[in-house]
Order: C-alpha cells, then sequence, then structure tokens
C-alpha cells in the first residue's frame, strides 16, 4: 500500500473510452498535481456513476449477467461472512462478559452482545470482508479486461460495457450485502450465546428473549439495510478503479489494491454519515 | 449445484432469517396482534424509553409506543403504550401506571396495576392514573436525610449516655439525695423505723375510731340529741339499706293496703310514726295469714329534694317496718321495704307522699336487694342481709 492508493495519482483518472485521448499532459507540479488528481478523481468517480445509472434505467437488461454476478457476490461470500460474524459475535460475547463481571451486570450481556452485533459490528464487518473479497474480484476482473482490451471488443460489438459490467456487478453488491449482513448477524448472536453458554449455561430461547428486550424494528431494520449503501460503495470503486487501470499486469495489480483500500476506507467513512443519519431519522 | 439453485438457496436463507428476526421483535411490539391503546401521564419518566415494555401483573403485555414532551410548563409527559386486547378484561378505570426499573441497573418498563371487579372498561386512547417514578436521585436524598437524622440521633444517645455516666458515678459517690439514698445505711434504717412507727401509728387510729363510733351511739342516746333522732323517727341511716329491695316483684299482690303519709306521720319531712294504730289492719292481716312476701312501698310528693326524698321514703319504709315486726308476729324476712323517692302525686291529700303495704302470695320470689349505695358505711351494711336474703331464696 502506498501513498498513491489514497490520493490517486494522474494517471488513476477515468479511462473513459473515446476520451482518454483527450487528456493533454499535466505540470509537473507534485501538490498541485495531488490535489488537481484528488478533485479528477471524484469527478470521473461521478461522470462515471451517471453512465452507470443511465445504462443500468434503460432496457435492454442482461438477466443472466445480473444473477451470475448475485451468485458471485451473494452466495459466494456467504462462508466467508457468516465465519468473520461469528468470530465478532464469540469475541463480543467474552470481551463485554469480562466488562460486564466488574459492574456484576452479567445479566445484560445477551443484549448487549445483540445489540452490538446487529447495530453495528454485523454491518461494518460484513461491508469490510466484502469489500475485500468482491471489491479485490471486481477490480482486478475489471482491470484485466480493461488492459488485454476486452472492454473495447465488448464495446466494438454493441454492447455497452457500463450496462452489461458495471450495473449488473453494482446492483448486485447493493441487493446482496444486507442479506449477508443478516447472516453474518445470525451467526454472529449464534456464536454468542455459544461463547455465552459454555461459561455460563443459558438456553438459546432466553438468551433471544432477553438479548431483544426492549428492541424495536427500528434497532433491526435500519443498520441491516445501510449496507446496501456499502454495497453501492463498493461496487461502484471496484467497478471504476477496474474500468479506468492503464498500463499491463501492474495495472491489474494496482487496480486491485485500490478497488479494495478505497472501498473499504469509503464503507467505513459512510457507516459514520448513516449511523448519524439513522439515529436522527428514527429516534 | 447449479448457480442459480445456490443463489436461489442463499436469499431463500438469508431472507428467512431476516424474517425470523422482524417476527421476533415485531411480536415484543405487538406488531402482529390486535392491540389497543391506553396513555398515563408523568411528570418525569425517569429515563423511559420508546419500545420498553409495559407488564400488567408482571407479565410483558404491551409496549411504549410513544413518550411526548408536553407543549407547556405545567403539564406532564404523556406515554402512549401498546397494549394486548387480553388485557382489556383486566385494566379498569382504575388502573394506575407506575414506571418501575429492572433491579438496580436494568431498563424502566411500565406496570399497570389490575382495576377492581366493579370498575368500568378503560377505552381505547384513555388516559389512566399513573404513579410518579420512582428516582435513584430521590432515594439516595432520603437515605441522605436518613443518615443526617440517625447520626443526630446518635449524637444524642451519645450525650444522654455521658449523664447517665455522670449521674450514676454521682450515685455511687453518695452525691445527692439518690446517692445519698443508694449509699447511706443510716437513711434506711431510718426510713424503717419511720415505717414501724407510722404502722402503731396507724393501729393506735383504728382502736380510736372504733372509740369514737361507741361515743357517737352513746351520744345518739344523750337526752341532749335524742330529740332530734326521736324527730328524725331513726336513729341509724345504715340500718335504711338493711331489707331493701330494688323492684317489686313482677307477681300480683294478693292484698294492698295504702295510707297516705299525713295520716302515719308526725311532719312532712320525718320519719317518725304518729297513727301507728292505723296499721294495725295492715300488721294483722300480715300475722294471721300466710304471705310469700310483703313490700312496705313509700313514695314522696313532688316537693324537696330528690336525694332527701328518697332517704326519707327509705326512712319510712324502715320505720313501719320495724313497727310491724315488733308488734305483730310473723316472718320478718319476708317483709322488704322499697323507698320511690319523689313519685307524681296522683290523688289530693297525698303531697306529703303515699304508703303502700303489698302483700304477694306465696311462692312468690325475693327480688335481689338494692345496689350497695354510694356511702361505704351503708355499703357494708347492706352486704351481709344481701347474702342472707340470696341464701334464702335459693333454699326454699
Amino acid at each position: 500500500m502506498n501513498g498513491q492508493a489514497i490520493t490517486p495519482s494522474p494517471e488513476m483518472l477515468p479511462a473513459i473510452p473515446g476520451h482518454s485521448s483527450a487528456h493533454p499532459p499535466r505540470p509537473a507540479i507534485p501538490t498541485v498535481g495531488l490535489v488537481n488528481g484528488f478533485f479528477e478523481w471524484f469527478g470521473g468517480l461521478g461522470t462515471f456513476s451517471w453512465r452507470v445509472l443511465r445504462a443500468a434505467v434503460t432496457p435492454p437488461y442482461e438477466w443472466r449477467e445480473l444473477i451470475r454476478q448475485l451468485d458471485e457476490v451473494g452466495s459466494q461470500s456467504l462462508p466467508l461472512v457468516a465465519l468473520a460474524g461469528a468470530a465478532v459475535g464469540a469475541v463480543l460475547s467474552m470481551e463485554v462478559r469480562s466488562s460486564m463481571a466488574r459492574f456484576g451486570a452479567t445479566s445484560i450481556l445477551p443484549s448487549a452482545v445483540v445489540y452490538s452485533v446487529i447495530q453495528e459490528m454485523g454491518p461494518t464487518i460484513t461491508g469490510l470482508v466484502v469489500s475485500g473479497r468482491v471489491g479485490a474480484g471486481i477490480g482486478a476482473e475489471l482491470a484485466s479486461m480493461k488492459v488485454t482490451e476486452q472492454i473495447d471488443a465488448i464495446e466494438v460489438s454493441a454492447i455497452n460495457p457500463y450496462r452489461f459490467l458495471a450495473s449488473t456487478r453494482i446492483l448486485a453488491c447493493i441487493l446482496m450485502l444486507p442479506l449477508l449482513t443478516v447472516a453474518a448477524d445470525a451467526s454472529g448472536v449464534l456464536m454468542g450465546w455459544v461463547a455465552q453458554t459454555l461459561v455460563q449455561p443459558i438456553s438459546f430461547h432466553q438468551f433471544i428473549v432477553t438479548g431483544f428486550a426492549g428492541s424495536t424494528l427500528k434497532d433491526f431494520l435500519p443498520p441491516t439495510f445501510k449496507t446496501a449503501v456499502f454495497g453501492l460503495i463498493i461496487g461502484l470503486v471496484a467497478c471504476f478503479q477496474g474500468m479506468r487501470t492503464r498500463g499491463g499486469a501492474e495495472g491489474v495489480g494496482r487496480a486491485a489494491t485500490n478497488s479494495v483500500v478505497l472501498a473499504s476506507l469509503f464503507v467505513i467513512l459512510a457507516d459514520v454519515v448513516l449511523v448519524k443519519l439513522i439515529l436522527v431519522v428514527f429516534q | 449445484m447449479s448457480r442459480l439453485a445456490r443463489l436461489g438457496a442463499f436469499i431463500f436463507a438469508t431472507l428467512a432469517i431476516l424474517a425470523t428476526g422482524v417476527f421476533i421483535i415485531g411480536s415484543k411490539e405487538y406488531l402482529f396482534r390486535s392491540t389497543y391503546q391506553l396513555k398515563a401521564q408523568f411528570e418525569n419518566v425517569a429515563g423511559l424509553s420508546e419500545g420498553a415494555d409495559v407488564q400488567v401483573g408482571g407479565v410483558h403485555s404491551g409496549t411504549v409506543k410513544s413518550i411526548d414532551l408536553p407543549h407547556k410548563p405545567g403539564e406532564k409527559v404523556t406515554v402512549l403504550m401498546d397494549l394486548d386486547k387480553s388485557t382489556h378484561e383486566i385494566i379498569k378505570q382504575d388502573s394506575v401506571a407506575s414506571i418501575e426499573t429492572e433491579g438496580m441497573l436494568g431498563n424502566q418498563y411500565v406496570a399497570i396495576s389490575f382495576g377492581s371487579a366493579g370498575q368500568g372498561e378503560v377505552k381505547d386512547g384513555q388516559i389512566i392514573g399513573s404513579q410518579p417514578p420512582l428516582l435513584m436521585a430521590d432515594m439516595l436524598k432520603k437515605a441522605n436525610d436518613i443518615l443526617d437524622s440517625s447520626q443526630q440521633a446518635v449524637q444524642n444517645v451519645t450525650v444522654a449516655t455521658a449523664h447517665i455516666a455522670s449521674v450514676s458515678t454521682k450515685i455511687d459517690n453518695g452525691d445527692g439525695t439518690v446517692g445519698a439514698l443508694v449509699n447511706d445505711k443510716q437513711l434506711y434504717n431510718n426510713l424503717e423505723q419511720t415505717t414501724t412507727t407510722l404502722h402503731a401509728t396507724m393501729l393506735q387510729a383504728q382502736s380510736g375510731v372504733t372509740d369514737f363510733q361507741e361515743n357517737m351511739e352513746a351520744l345518739k342516746h344523750n337526752f341532749l340529741l335524742s330529740g332530734f333522732f326521736k324527730r328524725r323517727g331513726y336513729e341509724n341511716e345504715a340500718d335504711l339499706a338493711a331489707n331493701r329491695i330494688d323492684q317489686l316483684p313482677t307477681a300480683t299482690p294478693s292484698k294492698v293496703f295504702t295510707y297516705t303519709a299525713k295520716q302515719l306521720f308526725d311532719t312532712r319531712e320525718a320519719a317518725k310514726l304518729k297513727n301507728q294504730a292505723s296499721l294495725k289492719a295492715a300488721g294483722a292481716f300480715l300475722a294471721d295469714n300466710p304471705f310469700g312476701l310483703a313490700v312496705i312501698e313509700v313514695s314522696s310528693g313532688m316537693e324537696g329534694d330528690t336525694k332527701q326524698e328518697l332517704v326519707l321514703t327509705e326512712a319510712r319504709a324502715m320505720v313501719i317496718r320495724e313497727y310491724l315486726v315488733d308488734n305483730f308476729g310473723f316472718d320478718d324476712s319476708q317483709l322488704r321495704t322499697l323507698g320511690m323517692g319523689k313519685q307524681p302525686v296522683v290523688n289530693s291529700g297525698a303531697d306529703w307522699g303515699t304508703i303502700k303495704i303489698l302483700v304477694f302470695p306465696a311462692g312468690t320470689e325475693i327480688p335481689p336487694p338494692a345496689k350497695p349505695p354510694v356511702s361505704p358505711s351503708d355499703g357494708i351494711a347492706s352486704d351481709l342481709p344481701a347474702h342472707a336474703s340470696a341464701d334464702s331464696t335459693s333454699k326454699p
């Protein structure tokens, strides 16, 4: 990971077909170039988003490719996400137990575990794990297609690459992230119970009843469905980074790295905003 | 497994989990059951949050739907609750909502008490009564007050103990009156001596009283004073109650002799007989005919002091009885007296009073003797014959 990853350099600019040759050479002033590049990156992302959106809402729709991507993003990620969620649940259960025991308040442990998992840990872990697995996958795939000029070939064969490649992947991410989050929550709560009952036996039913005591759908649904935004970020950033790649194998590697790093970063940053937004809107 | 099937299984499984979660939480919120709403108003909801439990009789029966701050100062915070329909039969107009805490650190919840059987049912959206929550801060304040006052009490006790210690030290040292009492043997001896002397004095006083009684008896027969007693008609007031009864027997008298006081007595106020001969008919009847009980019933007119007149009638009855017993032969235990005191005058010429001698046939039960009068000397006098008469009635 280097500085380029976070503040994209001028050569990471969007590789928009038909426009790539239009850019004149940049002046070699590093600071100005960095700032300029930063804004150009966002500008490119905006243009890219607009093209993808326009391609996505107009027919024909690429159902077959969408289903392939749903499987790729969703069901293929399930074991990873479930394992991560389970680990988080078990860790939370152990951590909360040791801190609650100091106050003699171990009876609220189920609530603490369930709330932590559902409100924050499940969605965040899912977002990070998926941005690692799917972000890298999309970034590398599209980048290699780009450098081997397959994208150009698709375009030549009268297929819109934004519709066929980008929109299907982004939509798959948006749709699958909440479902993966549910899976992560479920395995987290389950492992939280296992870790709890190993130390101090408690029935699963009792764990669930006390864990959900006083909770409302406001505590459950908004945190779960906010991950659709994470999906949008992962898909968009990964596709954008992949499709603007230049150079050979080195470019592919850089694109994959940048996809993961930027997607993870933006997921966490977006989470800050989303949590605040949920608190304002739903409380 | 084909790609599509794998995707379908994944989506189905995660949606099933999502639905389960929604139902777990939704059942707590009573989203899928028929509910009704109640409101309660509190000055302070002590941190109660929306979605908190509502318990009826300790059973989770609803949730807090919303908590609204008042619009104006002086109004109360309104808590809107969704309650399960099944509680509608338990919660009545007089049910009271209160905010409780699960343990010391637990969640807040609303507890609603059962209503009384006679009260009407609550309506949807109705405001029910509420009880202010027990705030930790208030409790601590009260505990603080209690500690303060108990500290004060302990200080008082300490001071009191010091006083007691000082007093007992003084007593021990023989200071002061109690000290002297406790420590001075001389004082105790004096006290004992005094008691002994007092006892002897009491004995002497007793014999003095006996002497005095004898003197009084002698005085009554002394020529200077005998006139008074003669005019009064009797000597000893203690004798008045000797043969007195409380009320007439319920039986019907077989014979009644009626006299006016004017016929028999010397003056209006005295109990001295004048025309004893008038009583001869009655005396002869008592002597010749067997009877169960005879009662000399005397009443006076409406003039004079009630108490004095009562004594007068009793005295007259006694004097008549004495005369009859002395001059005619019959069983005198069957002749009783009854002083009626002031009674309304029935016929003219009887304004001094009326005397009736009522003769009851054999077998008439003798009524209980009069209650002991107020004066102690009378009481002692009337006690003995009372027992005697009671014995005679129980052994027919």
